[in-house]
Formats: structure tokens, sequence, C-alpha cells
């Protein structure tokens, strides 16, 4: 069906003359390899990032040659054919496909960014690890871990907690009087969040030598003392305890110096064999997209992220889960690259977050939506799984996850995702006022992907003035976080309960 | 452009049957005014704006499936709505083209006004796509999907969240009947 569309689009547009194509130049990606760092451009088109193949010529050693509407790309002694418009290329004879087709803007080819590491790496033999938060490709055998920040303050002691995906030996200790955290990695793919006023810290930067993070310490840091876990197989964790200076210093150093695993935080568990390990948090809109807009002028995008934060924080603390943001600041964000996010990252809920508007302004209160499939959404994912079937799968059967995944993933979790929205609907009500309309299905973009029970919630509605007031203020924004964190713990109840 | 596409054909594209497909294009409009008329049930914005209304209105006999899906969405993007309803679609929206495939799924595209003018929000995202789909396919009884394109070409969404990258089937859940009134926003 979308091939007839475009093959009509086509029509139309060659009849219209200066058809114009968004073209914006989005921060570019970093490079990492045993050579160094080399930066590769970055197109946004259509919302999509793209990388324009003439880039790939010197990182990568491709050559490209352009024939009848294709672009044959030799790279590593084997084939890519990319054809224009086409969301498939294949590699040395087989096919992979892609979440945006390949485009042919002014005389450049443009990839989508997944190209790297599902192409252009089988045919180099060469691993290729795309980090779209950080803006970073990982290539060959270099070991960058992604290592996650996180702050608790409290009056007595400050906790800086690390997760570390995938699991990597680290050290704390004392180098030139400064706190080092050294990690058995090549560099680290490090995210740290913004830090209010400490006591007890200053800073957490990354060391020149890339392999190490320094703690700068506040002026009523004593001690420390750190603990390690492997929450899951996955990831491991560290945690650093900044504490007051006290008599008992030595007692302190001694506990450092055994680094024993005791549990730090009660109040964090650590539960490993629970259902619910990671969340992922998608903050509506972003960047050039603004989302609804209020009648001051608060925007949909900035309160989406507020509200997400703030559920992160919750989470963190109080469950000790994984959360993941799809986006940690004001940026633009395609659909797609929004659930394969979730789906890297092996969430086990995707929870989309936005704001509402109304051309009514009387109209308020909160919905919750999950998907609703079309019959043509059926049928394409029969399609996949027969195609499945007769197809050849690069590195067998990839093939056809790729499909499913894209087109129809959360198909198969809808039961899940109408109880989930279900528990959400009922934390909102005890908390804000609902819509009339509280809970319902619709052919949400976002959500098409999600391979996980996934939920879009609108909050409130920003055309309405008392509303628009209400959202961006910190008392909502903390009532829904709250009203979001109990639906988790009613839904990871529900999940241990189905779990053997 | 689509030689070696052929080649590639993507299972997730496959449809033969598409592909053999012929566009049927629309003819250009047609006089209007005077001629025979039909009744329509057109679909507007609640008076509480959170779902949809059928009216009943003149509109132009057209002949064939995508003649009279042109006059029934030309007849919604004129947007004289009966009060207490409003229109869904953003004043200054021009309809640029109607197809129909071989499957009956009609294709209506509008040009980029639909998008830049829409206020955002996804309750007045559906009302708008949905009043679209809706008014076609309760009107046309061959016809079972509406897919909508903007300006020529195949759109991931309107205002960020309605998928609109395959056709759409009618809503029921958004249609109120007059006699059941919605409830009355607070």
């Amino acid at each position: 069906m979308p091939r007839l569309a475009k093959t009509l689009a086509f029509v139309l547009v060659s009849l219209t003359a200066g058809n114009g194509w968004a073209q914006v130049t989005n921060p570019s990606l970093t490079i990492l390899s045993r050579e160094g760092r080399r930066a590769l451009p970055v197109t946004v088109i259509n919302g999509q990032d793209y990388v324009a193949v003439d880039e790939l010529a010197a990182p990568f050693g491709t050559a490209a040659r352009e024939a009848a509407g294709g672009l044959t790309l030799t790279a590593g002694g084997r084939t890519i054919i990319v054809t224009a418009d086409q969301t498939v290329v294949s590699v040395a004879g087989r096919l992979v496909s892609l979440p945006a087709p390949a485009l042919r803007r002014d005389n450049r080819w443009y990839v989508p960014l997944d190209f790297l590491p599902r192409a252009l790496s089988p045919a180099l033999d060469t691993r290729l690890d795309l980090r779209r938060p950080s803006r970073l490709l990982i290539t060959g055998d270099l070991r960058v871990p992604r290592i996650v920040a996180r702050v608790e303050s409290g009056s007595a002691s400050t906790s800086v907690t690390f997760e570390i995906t995938p699991v990597t030996p680290a050290k704390v200790g004392i180098e030139s009087g400064r706190l080092v955290v050294q990690f058995e990695a090549d560099a680290l793919d490090l995210a740290v969040p913004t830090l209010p006023q400490q006591a007890f810290l200053s800073s957490i930067t990354l060391a020149d030598t890339g392999s190490a993070v320094n703690i700068g310490t506040g002026p009523r840091y004593g001690a420390f003392r750190s603990s390690s876990s492997q929450p899951d197989a996955s990831s491991s964790r560290l945690t650093v305890d900044l504490l007051p200076a006290t008599t008992d210093l030595a007692g302190a150093a001694a506990a450092a110096a055994t680094a024993a695993p005791d549990p730090v935080r009660p109040s964090v568990t650590l539960t490993p064999s629970t259902g619910l390990r990671t969340v992922v948090i998608d903050p509506g809109h972003g960047g050039d997209e603004l989302g609804a807009q209020g009648p001051r002028g608060t925007l949909e995008k900035d309160i989406t992220l507020a509200v997400s934060r703030r559920l992160r924080t919750m989470i963190e603390s109080r469950l000790g889960l994984r959360v993941f943001l799809t986006r940690e600041d004001d940026r633009t964000i395609s659909h797609d690259d929004r659930s394969a996010f979730a789906n890297s990252h092996q969430a086990d809920v995707f929870l989309s977050i936005h704001a509402n508007a109304a051309v009514r302004p009387a109209i308020k209160g909160a919905e919750v939506y999950y998907l609703s499939v079309e019959r043509a959404d059926a049928e394409a994912r029969k399609r996949a799984e027969d195609a499945a079937i007769t197809l050849p799968a690069l590195g067998g059967g990839t093939r056809s996850i790729d499909l499913i995944l894209w087109e129809t993933a959360q198909s198969r979790y809808l039961e899940q995702s109408s109880t989930l929205a279900g528990m959400i609907e009922s934390g909102l009500r005890a908390r804000v006022e609902m819509s009339p309309r509280a809970v319902q299905q619709a052919p949400f973009r976002v959500l098409v992907g999600a391979n996980m029970p996934a939920t879009l919630v609108e909050i409130g509605y920003l055309s309405n003035p008392e509303q628009e007031q209400q959202l961006a203020s910190a008392a909502y924004q903390e009532r829904v976080a709250e009203a979001l964190y109990d639906a988790l713990v009613r839904f990871r109840g529900l999940l241990e309960r189905a779990a053997p | 452009m689509s030689g070696l596409g052929r080649l590639l054909r993507t299972p997730a594209e496959p449809a033969p049957e598409a592909a053999a497909e012929a566009p049927e294009l629309a003819p250009p409009p047609g006089p209007p005014a005077a001629g025979p008329r039909i009744k329509a049930t057109l679909f507007y914005a609640s008076a509480d704006g959170q779902r949809m209304v059928g009216v009943e209105r003149e509109v132009p006999l057209a002949e064939g499936t995508v003649a009279q899906a042109r006059a029934l969405v030309e007849a919604l993007l004129a947007g004289d709505a009966p009060a207490p309803l409003s229109s869904t679609i953003p004043e200054g929206t021009t309809l640029r083209g109607v197809f129909v495939s071989a499957r009956n799924e009609v294709f209506v595209d509008l040009d980029a006004t639909v998008r830049t003018k829409h206020p955002g929000g996804s309750m007045q995202e559906l009302l708008t796509v949905y009043s679209l789909v809706n008014t076609i396919v309760v009107n046309l009884p061959t016809v079972s999907e509406v897919q909508i394109l903007i300006n020529g070409q195949e759109a991931d969404t309107l205002a960020g969240h309605v998928d609109l990258r395959r056709p759409l089937r009618k809503n029921e859940g958004l249609i109120v009947t007059p006699d059941t009134p919605t409830e009355s926003p607070s």
C-alpha cells in the first residue's frame, strides 16, 4: 500500500515545481576507533537522521558507483546495493531493512543512520555500535561502556551511582588527592545529570585519559565508601557514597578498601528476577517539533521533558529499576528512533508522555491511549511473517525480527498495553482531573514499533488556561509522576505474578 | 528512479496487486453550484470538542468514487459547520487531489496547510484525521479505507501522533449522535 501511495505521490510531486524537503544539519556523530576520534556529519531529512554516503569513504574506505537509479557501494570487498526511496538494501546479496528509505538529493546519496550497524557493519565484518543518545559510533572491539551517573543527596551524605552497560570492572580510589573511578575500558560513554549545589559533591567529569571518571568533592566531604552490584546480566552498578569527615576516618577507609557489596541503601530493592527491570520514558516532541502550545506560550515539549525527568527520579530512587529517556534535552527525534531506543534497551515498558490541545479552551483532563491496530497493519504483519520464511535473512533470522519490530511490533502486546493503560488511568484519576474519555485506543505512530507494553499518556490540556498553569507547576507534574509511578508498581506486580 | 527498485521489492511492501494497480487520476473539479445534489453525512467536531457529529448536508452529485470523494472533501474543507459544531480542519487547507486504488482505498492529498496551521494535540489531530476518513467511508459504500497524503507525499503523521503511513478505517468510537449528548466539560 505505501508503495502505491509513493507512486501516486511521485506523479504529483513531479507536477509541482519546487517541492521542498527539509534539510537540517544535526550534531554530527563521533566515530570512535583504535585510530582515534573522527566526526561524521549527520543530516536530518523528513525527521530522520541521515548520513551522506560519500562521507563514509574516508573513515571506512568505501567506494561508490552510481547506476540506473541505484548506488553500488563497495565496502570491505563486499557489495552493497542502495536504491533511491527504498527501505531495503542488499548486502552481498542479502537483504537488510532500514527504518527509512535511502534518498538521493542534490547529487548526493543519503542513508539512515541504521545503515551503519545494519548494512555497513556486516559488509566490513566489523562491529559498528551506534549509540544514538550520545551520538557515538563505536567500531571494532573497542570497549566503550555506557555509563549513566545518578546522584542522590541526603543531609548526611550523597550517593553517586553509576549504571554501567555492559558489565565492566571498575575501581574507586584516590589519585593525586582526587577521587577517581577507573574503568577497564578504552573509552567511556558517560552521561551525567545536571548537578544541584552540593555539600559533598562539586562535579562528575570524564578524566583526560578517557577511561576514568573524576568525582569532584564538596566542602563537607571527608570520606567515601563504595559498593558494587550486578542487577542483571547486561549491566553492573557502582555506588560511591560521599560521607562527612568523621572521627572514624579509619573505619570508613577500611570499608572502602574491602568494598564489600553491602546493602548501602536498603530502600532500594535490587530484584533481578522481576519481570519489570527497564523502563523507557519518551518525552513527547522536542527540538523543532514544539507539540501543542498553551495560550501563555507554554510548550508541550518542555512539559513532557520535565514530567519524564521527575518520573525517572522517582522510579530510580524508589524501585532501583533502570530508566532511560528517549531524549535528555530539547532535540528533534523521529518516531522510529524513539521506539528503536526502547527496543534496543530491551525495555519492559514504554511510556510516551504528551500534553494535549483542543480548539475549545474548556476541554481539560488527562487521557491514556494504547494502540489500535488497523487491518492494514495486521496484513503487514502477516506479510512480514510470510516473507521471513521465504527470504534469506542476514545473520539467520534477523530479518524477520527487524520487520516485525518496525511495522507491527506493538500488536503482540495490546492486551498488556491495555492493562497498563487501565492502571495508569486509575493512578491518574486518584490525583488529577480526567477527561470524560479517559482510556482510548488510537493508531499512534510512536507506539507502533514498540516491542513491549506501551501507552501514550496525555497528562492534560495545554489549551485550557487553568490546565496550562497546572501543567507548568511542580506540584501538578509531581502528582502526574506519582500516578505513573503507582501504575508501574502495580504493573510490575502483575508481571511478577505472571512469571513462573 | 525506480528501475533497480524492482529488484529490491521488500516484503514490507510487496503487494503485487498494488503494483498492478493503475492510479485513477481525478478529473479536474467540475462546474460548481448548479447540477444535481445529494444528501451526505459530513463530520464536524462536537460542541464539547472531544468527539465528532455527523450532519446531513447537500453536496454536488458526482460521477464515480473519485469525483464523489472529492466533492465530499471539498464540502468538508469549506468549513461552515453548523453551530455549535466546529470544523476539524485548519482553515485554508486545500485539496490537491483524490485517488482511488483498485482495492478501493481512497487517497486524499491535502496541501501543507493542514499541518502548518494545525493547533497540535492528539485529540485535535484524531478529529482532523477521522472527520475526513469517516466522511468518505460513511458516504461511499464501496470504500472502507482512506489514506491521507500531505503535499503529494506519504506522511508520517499530521501533528506528531496519528500514524498516516497506512490507510485508516472508519472510527466509530469518536462519533457521537446528537441524541446522546456527550458529557459536558466542567
